[in-house]
């Protein structure tokens, strides 16, 4: 398989998962449309754009999510590249979506976007953290970054038996790394949608392409961190990886939704006062584990 | 050369070109934002020449630290700083030299006085058929604003919109001061020696790289799993700088928090402010600022 074959695989996966994505929360918001999908009903005055930042912040957004792509293994043999380090790689090129909604909200001179740039600046200091902790455990039992090292530590027992801490963490925090309902500040409706209110046409595709794609990645992420990735009896190895990633969205969807929405200040409050914590305890849990040999061996 | 030497190449060029035209881009341009990306986007460049070195995880460390980091300083910069969109010299592109004009291309400048919105705004509403009489009534209210703003300066309303809105209040002071405080601006009388020395600098350098002939190449091949010799080296090596420098960062943690708290202690003077913004402000206009009047307020 060329690289030319591997990115177009990439990104077909990556379509197909945005799509999917996207069903998944119109139905689950059938009746109440959210923010995302109702963003820039209010009136929104444009300023003049910046004609170097704003165009560059959807296609920084999109960027993101396809680099992050490449490390998904959907099969043994299933994956655009296995990187040494994949999931150190994967936290970093993700966060060049905060990056693309800055430009866009800065250079978009509207103060609804500025305050979306914010925003989102602050979700990240919020976020990082606490879903390296959540992250971190996988990695200490798999004693390897690469994804499909991963995958294969947890042919025995799945990573979420051993550490449902780190699982939890990792399902909240996913959720403020994708935007989603509890978190949804920088795209809420008091301002306007952010960067999506103003924005149209290809742009605004683009957005919702790469926001989407944002929850399917942060979801196979999960189902690889924690569930086993491709593994599972009977059914071929890249349907396991689908039906869990899919079920892991519900999840993360549905389950956001039981939760008020939450502000930046509190966002933050509860990272540093409850996430953290809780990430420092799940390391040494999972440290404890490792020292009394219960894990994958070898 | 065969293909792959090609793409290394090409790759070298691009990163290095990153990596050079954002530090020139942020040590010339006129916005604070722009700046942080420039600056941002120079060390992506610098990341990319580290993975070009095969030193794949220096180089994600410092696209990873670097996007956060920087993405958090530019908040904290226009949260801070007074004109952080170079809005001030992008009205006066005269004072910029080619360079500079190049990078701040696109910038806005700042926008008309208030009084003059609001005019706008006014008989928007009410006369939007009559677009002649629009055009007089505005030109009335220019004058106005101009009769109130260089002759009697006595206005109340425009006396306090000097004090409450940054960006316009800005524009009214600096018209009134004859438009030459350039105390604030970017622009410094040092500024052309500065750039000679950094050029001289430059050349120097250059030189030094020609001039040597045998620059030492090592023979050996880099560590492809550069990830675990790093985590051994911190870990048994230098582990004593290691966790030193980790309990340091979370002394200067708990430093900041206690400086950023309130002083609980009665008597001083931090306690005045917050005491006093629980009582009823009287109105703004009268007198010195509250926070002078020590025995009234605490």
């Amino acid at each position: 398989m060329g690289i030319a074959g591997k990115t177009l695989l990439v990104t077909l996966a990556l379509l197909a998962g945005a799509w999917v994505s996207g069903r998944i929360e119109r139905v689950l918001m059938r009746g109440e449309p959210g923010a995302m999908h109702q963003a820039g009903t209010a009136a929104v005055h444009l300023g003049r754009r910046d004609r170097w930042l704003y165009p560059i912040g959807p296609a920084v957004a999109l960027a993101a999510v396809l680099l992050g792509a490449v490390v998904m293994p959907f099969g043994p043999a299933l994956v655009g590249e296995d990187l040494q380090i994949g999931v150190f790689y994967f936290i970093v090129v993700i966060d060049f979506a905060v990056l693309g909604i800055a430009l866009s909200g800065w250079g978009a001179n509207t103060g609804h976007a500025v305050e979306a740039c914010y925003r989102a600046v602050a979700q990240l200091v919020a976020y990082v953290v606490p879903l390296g902790m959540a992250v971190v455990g996988t990695i200490m039992m798999a004693k390897s970054l690469s994804t499909t090292r991963i995958v294969e530590a947890q042919q025995g027992v799945w990573f979420i038996v051993l550490q449902p801490l780190g699982f939890a963490l990792y399902l909240v925090t996913g959720l403020m790394q994708c935007y989603r309902a509890p978190f949804l500040e920088p795209f809420a409706d008091s301002v306007v949608g952010g960067v999506l209110g103003v924005s149209t046409g290809p742009e605004a595709l683009i957005w919702r392409l790469a926001l989407s794609g944002l929850l399917l990645l942060v979801a196979a992420m999960g189902a690889v961190l924690f569930l086993g990735g491709w593994s599972g009896p009977w059914l071929p190895a890249p349907l396991w990886m689908a039906l869990k990633t899919l079920g892991l969205m519900i999840l993360m969807l549905a389950g956001g939704r039981m939760v008020r929405p939450l502000s930046v200040a509190r966002m933050l409050g509860l990272s540093w006062k409850v996430l953290i914590p809780l990430g420092l305890a799940n390391v040494l849990l999972v440290g404890g584990l490792i020292l009394l040999k219960i894990g994958p061996t070898g | 050369m065969n293909v792959e030497q090609t793409a290394v190449l090409v790759a070298f060029g691009l990163c290095a070109f990153l990596a050079l035209a954002g530090a020139l881009g942020m040590a010339t341009t006129m916005s604070m934002f722009r700046s942080g990306i420039f600056l941002m986007a120079s060390f992506i460049g610098v990341g990319g020449l580290f993975i070009l070195l095969a030193a794949d995880l220096m180089g994600l460390l410092q696209i990873m630290m670097y996007i956060g980091g920087m993405l958090v300083m530019i908040l904290f910069m226009v949260l801070f700083m007074h004109d952080p969109g170079g809005s001030m010299m992008a009205g006066m592109p005269d004072m910029m030299s080619p360079i500079e004009r190049f990078f701040s291309r696109g910038l806005q400048p700042e926008p008309e006085p208030e009084p003059d919105e609001k005019a706008d705004d006014d008989t928007g509403s009410s006369l939007k058929e009559d677009a002649g009489h629009d055009a007089m009534n505005r030109d009335e209210m220019d004058h106005a604003d101009k009769a109130a703003g260089h002759g009697s300066h006595g206005g109340m309303d425009h006396a306090h919109m000097d004090h409450g809105s940054t960006s316009c209040g800005d524009m009214d002071k600096m018209g009134d001061m004859g438009g030459m405080d350039m105390d604030m601006s970017m622009v410094t009388p040092v500024r052309p020696v500065a750039a000679w020395g950094a050029a001289a600098i430059g050349i120097g350098l250059f030189a030094l790289l020609l001039l040597r002939p045998d620059w030492p190449v090592a023979g050996q091949h880099p560590n492809p799993d550069s990830a675990r010799a790093v985590g051994m080296m911190l870990m048994h090596k230098y582990m004593i700088a290691f966790e030193g420098a980790g309990f340091l960062i979370l002394l200067g943690i708990f430093g900041a928090v206690f400086l950023a708290r309130t002083n609980q202690h009665a008597e001083a003077p931090g306690r005045a402010l917050p005491v006093a913004r629980r009582e009823d402000p009287p109105p703004a206009e009268s007198g010195p600022a509250p926070g002078h009047e020590e025995g009234k307020w605490s």
